[in-house]
C-alpha cells in the first residue's frame, strides 16, 4: 500500500513504452522500490506505480503507467497514451531490433499525446556493455534529431534510473512554469492539487469556462 | 494457432511466477495473471521451455489478425481530447476549487479566513498582512479629485480606530501581562493591513490613469517625488498624515500642470470615477472582512471579550489569575492539537483516498479509457453499415447488454459459518463464476486480503472501536480497488483473446459481479459484527461507525457495478 502523505501539489502521468523485454517494468520497479526484479513476468495491458518526488520544492506525485510491450497488446496500450505528461521510451542496448522499432514507438507517442508531452529515451541494460549492439553515439544522435532527452541506464544497477524519471519531471515542471503546458487542458497529464497547508504558488488562470466540451 | 498463442504466453510466465509472488504483491501490481496451482483446472498446457524470444516470434504474426483496425480510432482520440474523464472528479474538483478561490480577491480573503479561523486564526491573520505587503512604492501620488475625497473620508476613520486600539493595548501591556503581545500584534498587523490597502487603492487609481492617458512627464514625476519625500519627512508620525499630505499636494497639480490635455480630463475623470468607486467598494469589502476578522480573532476562545477586557483593564474588579490564563492557553493548544489530529485521521479513513492508494482509481481510469476506445470502434463500424445491417448490429448490442443485467438478489446460498472457510468459499465462487470466461484471472490478491481481514478480526487482541472502523473502511476500499482491477484486467485480456464467446463471457462477468458485490457486503457485515461485540459505553459512536461502514459498502457496490458497465462495450465488440 502506498499510503502516503497526501500533501503533494501536482500529479504527473507518465507512460513507459517500448518493445517487449527491454526492461520497462524493471525500470519502474527500480525507481519505485529501489530493487531489481530479476524475473519480471510479462506485463498484461498496463500496470501502475507511484512515487512522490520533489521538484523545486514542490511535491509531485508521479503516476506511472507501465505498458505491456507484447505486440498483441499494442492496440490496448494505445488507449493509454492519452493525457501523459511524460513518456519514457525504452530500448535494450543489447538488442538492435528494439532500437530499430523506436521510430514506430515515437510515431505512436507523437500521435497519441499532446505536443507538450516530454519524451525521454532510455537505453536500458547499460550494465551489459560487453553485449552492446547499439552505440551510445547513434542513439544520442537519434535523440537529438527528434528532440528527445536521452540517457543510457541500468534497471539492474540503478544507474541513471532516478535521473531519467526526475529529469522528465523537471522538464514538465519547467513547461508549467513557462506556461507552455496548460494545466486546465484535460490532456495535459498534469493535475494540480494544492497541498492542504499553504497556497499554490502560481494561480492557475481562471479560464475553465473556455473548455469546449 | 490462435488459441495456442494465448496459452503460450501464459505458460511462459508460469515457471517464474511463484518465487516472486511476494515481491509483486507488495507492489500491488497486477501483472501475474498467470497460471497458479489453484487455477490449473482446464486446458492442456504447453511446455514451459519457451524463452521470451520464441514467445515474441510466435506473437508477431498475430499482430495483424483482427486488431489492426483498432488504430482507426486514433484520429478520433485527438478530437475527443476535450472530454474530461469523469472518474478523476475528485481531483478535478480540487482543481476547480483553486480556480474559484482565485476569482476575486475578496472572496479568497473571506473564504480562506473563514476556514482558517477555525484552527489557527492567529498566524493566518499575520500572513494576510504579509501577503499584501509586497506591493512596492506605497506613496504614489493620487492624481484625481473625486476619488481622493472618498478615500480620505474612509480611511482616516478606520485607521484612527485601529491605531487607538493599538495604542491602548500597548499601554496596557506595560502592565506586564504575558498575553499582551498577541493582542498587540494583531492590532499592529491590522493597521499594517489597512495601510497597504490604502496604498493599493491609490496605486490602482494611478495605474489606471497612467495607462489611460500615458505616463506623466518624467520631469513632473521627479518634482512630485521630491515634494513627496519632503512631505514624508515632515510628517513622521504616521501613515494617516502621509496620505493626507500626498493627496493635498498632488491634487491641485492634477488639475493644472499634470494634465496638459484638458479636453481629455472630463472623460478621464469620469472613467476614474467609476473605476475608483469600483476599487473602493472592493476595498470596502475587504475592510469589512478585516473588521470582522479582527473581532473574530479578539473573540477567539473568549466570547464577549471578557478575558481581553480584563486584560485591557476595562473590568478591574475581575482581574484574571495568571495561572488561570495559562491553563486556558494550554487547553486551547490541546484543542488545536486534537482538531489537527482529527483532520489527519479523517484523511486516513477517507474512503476515496484509500481507494486511490490501492490503485483503484487509476485502474478505473484505465478501464474507462479502454471502454471509450472500444465504443468508438463500435460506432465507427456502425456508421459504415447499411440501415438494415445497422439495425441488426444494434439488436446484437442490445442482446449482449441484456445478458449483463444483474439478476435479482438470490439469497439462496448458505454461507459456511466457519471463518477459516469463508475466504476459500469466496475463491471457489469466483472461480465457478468465471470458468466460462476463458481467461485466467488472478484472484489471489482479493482472496488474500479477505483472509487477512478475517485473521485480524479474530486474532483475539484488544481492539478499539476506532481501530475496527478504520480497518473496515480500508478493507472495503481495498477490496473494491482489487475488484475494479479484475474488471480492468479482464477487459484487457478479452480484447486480445483470440476466440471470443460473448454469451459465455457476459454471463461469467455478470456472475462475477454478483459474487463481488456480495463479497463487499459480507466484508462490511464482518466488521460491523465485531463492532457490536465490543464492550463499550459509547453506543452512539458505534452506531455511527456501523452506519458509515454500510454506506461505504454501498459505495463499493456502486464502484464494482460501474466497472462492470465499463466492461460492457468490451464484451459487445466480441459479438460484432
Amino acid at each position: 500500500m502506498t499510503s502516503g502523505p497526501y500533501n503533494y501539489s501536482y500529479i504527473f502521468k507518465y507512460i513507459i513504452i517500448g518493445d517487449m523485454g527491454v526492461g520497462k517494468s524493471c525500470l519502474l520497479h527500480q525507481f519505485t522500490d529501489k530493487k531489481f526484479m530479476a524475473d519480471c513476468p510479462h506485463t498484461i495491458g498496463v500496470e501502475f506505480g507511484t512515487r512522490i518526488i520533489e521538484v523545486a520544492g514542490q511535491k509531485i506525485k508521479l503516476q506511472i503507467w507501465d505498458t505491456a510491450g507484447q505486440e498483441r497488446f499494442r492496440a490496448v496500450t494505445r488507449s493509454y497514451y492519452r493525457g501523459a505528461a511524460g513518456a519514457l521510451m525504452v530500448y535494450d542496448i543489447t538488442r538492435r531490433s528494439t532500437y530499430n522499432h523506436l521510430s514506430s514507438w515515437l510515431t505512436d507517442t507523437r500521435n497519441l499525446t499532446n505536443p507538450s508531452t516530454v519524451i525521454f529515451l532510455i537505453g536500458n541494460k547499460s550494465d551489459l556493455d560487453a553485449q552492446r549492439d547499439v552505440t551510445y553515439e547513434e542513439a544520442k544522435q537519434f535523440a537529438d534529431e527528434n528532440g528527445l532527452m536521452f540517457v543510457e541506464a541500468s534497471a539492474k544497477t540503478g544507474q541513471n534510473v532516478e535521473e531519467a524519471f526526475l529529469e522528465t519531471a523537471k522538464k514538465i515542471y519547467q513547461s508549467i512554469q513557462d506556461g507552455r503546458l496548460d494545466l486546465n487542458a484535460a490532456e495535459s497529464g498534469v493535475q494540480h492539487k494544492p497541498a492542504s497547508p499553504g497556497r499554490p504558488l502560481a494561480a492557475p488562470p481562471s479560464s475553465r469556462d473556455n473548455c469546449a466540451c | 494457432m490462435a488459441t495456442s498463442d494465448s496459452e503460450d504466453f501464459e505458460s511462459a510466465d508460469e515457471g517464474q511466477n511463484t518465487p516472486i509472488k511476494k515481491d509483486r504483491k507488495e507492489r500491488l501490481s497486477s501483472s501475474n495473471y498467470t497460471e497458479n496451482s489453484r487455477e490449473l483446472d482446464h486446458k492442456t498446457k504447453k511446455t514451459q521451455s519457451s524463452s521470451t524470444d520464441t514467445v515474441k516470434n510466435k506473437e508477431e504474426p498475430k499482430s495483424s489478425d483482427g486488431w489492426d483496425d483498432f488504430d482507426i480510432g486514433d484520429d478520433e482520440i485527438l478530437v475527443a481530447q476535450n472530454a474530461v474523464p469523469s472518474n478523476t472528479h475528485v481531483l478535478q474538483s480540487n482543481k476547480n476549487e483553486t480556480i474559484d478561490s482565485n476569482y476575486s480577491q475578496d472572496k479568497t480573503t473571506k473564504k480562506s479566513e473563514e476556514t482558517k479561523s477555525k484552527d489557527t486564526g492567529w498566524d493566518d491573520f499575520d500572513d494576510w498582512g504579509q501577503d499584501d505587503n509586497t506591493i512596492e512604492d506605497p506613496y504614489k501620488p493620487i492624481q484625481t479629485q473625486p476619488t481622493r475625497q472618498e478615500t480620505k473620508s474612509i480611511y482616516p476613520d478606520i485607521q484612527e480606530v485601529t491605531e487607538k486600539l493599538a495604542n491602548t493595548t500597548t499601554t496596557s501591556t506595560t502592565g506586564g501581562w504575558g498575553w499582551g503581545w498577541s493582542v498587540d500584534s494583531i492590532l499592529t498587523t491590522a493597521t499594517a493591513g489597512i495601510s497597504t490597502l490604502t496604498n493599493q487603492v491609490s496605486q490602482g487609481i494611478s495605474t489606471v490613469l497612467e495607462t489611460s492617458i500615458g505616463a506623466p512627464d518624467p520631469e513632473e514625476l521627479a518634482r512630485q517625488t521630491a515634494k513627496e519625500k519632503e512631505a514624508k519627512a515632515n510628517s513622521p508620525d504616521g501613515l494617516e498624515s502621509n496620505i493626507n499630505t500626498n493627496n493635498d499636494k498632488v491634487d491641485p497639480k492634477s488639475t493644472s500642470d499634470a494634465f496638459p490635455f484638458r479636453g481629455l480630463i472630463s472623460e478621464v475623470t469620469k472613467f476614474v470615477e467609476t473605476t475608483g468607486t469600483k476599487v473602493i467598494s472592493g476595498g470596502l469589502g475587504t475592510l469589512e472582512t478585516i473588521g470582522k476578522k479582527t473581532m473574530e480573532v479578539l473573540q477567539d476562545g473568549d466570547p464577549g471579550l471578557a478575558k481581553k477586557r480584563a486584560l485591557l483593564g476595562l473590568a478591574p474588579d475581575e482581574k484574571p489569575v495568571l495561572s488561570q490564563i495559562l491553563r486556558e492557553a494550554k487547553a486551547k493548544a490541546d484543542e488545536d492539537d486534537r482538531i489537527r489530529e482529527e483532520k489527519k485521521e479523517a484523511k486516513e479513513v477517507h474512503y476515496e483516498n484509500l481507494f486511490d492508494d490501492f490503485e483503484g482509481l487509476v485502474h478505473l481510469e484505465a478501464l474507462e479509457m479502454l471502454s471509450r476506445q472500444v465504443n468508438m470502434r463500435i460506432e465507427e463500424r456502425m456508421r459504415g453499415l447499411s440501415p438494415e445491417k445497422r439495425q441488426d448490429l444494434k439488436e446484437t448490442l442490445q442482446q449482449v447488454a441484456e445478458l449483463c443485467e444483474m439478476p435479482e438478489d438470490d439469497e439462496d446460498d448458505n454461507d459456511p459459518s466457519e471463518d477459516t472457510f469463508k475466504s476459500e468459499a469466496f475463491h471457489e465462487r469466483l472461480q465457478t463464476a468465471t470458468q466460462d470466461l476463458g481467461l485466467k484471472l488472478q484472484f489471489q490478491p482479493i482472496v488474500k486480503q479477505y483472509t487477512e481481514a478475517i485473521d485480524w478480526l479474530s486474532s483475539g487482541g484488544e481492539l478499539t472501536e476506532k481501530q475496527v472502523y478504520k480497518r473496515a473502511v480500508a478493507s472495503l476500499a481495498q477490496a473494491t480497488a482489487l475488484s475494479v482491477e479484475l474488471y480492468h484486467k479482464a477487459g484487457e485480456m478479452l480484447l486480445v483473446k483470440p476466440r471470443r464467446s460473448t454469451a459465455d463471457e457476459a454471463d461469467a462477468l455478470t456472475q462475477m459481479t454478483a459474487v463481488l458485490t456480495k463479497h463487499v457486503s459480507e466484508l462490511a457485515t464482518l466488521f460491523t459484527e465485531k463492532l457490536n461485540e465490543l464492550q463499550t459505553e459509547n453506543t452512539e459512536q458505534i452506531h455511527n461507525y456501523i452506519t458509515n461502514i454500510f454506506l461505504e459498502a454501498g459505495n463499493s457496490s456502486t464502484y464494482i457495478q460501474n466497472a462492470f458497465q465499463l466492461a460492457l462495450p468490451i464484451l459487445q465488440i466480441g459479438a460484432v
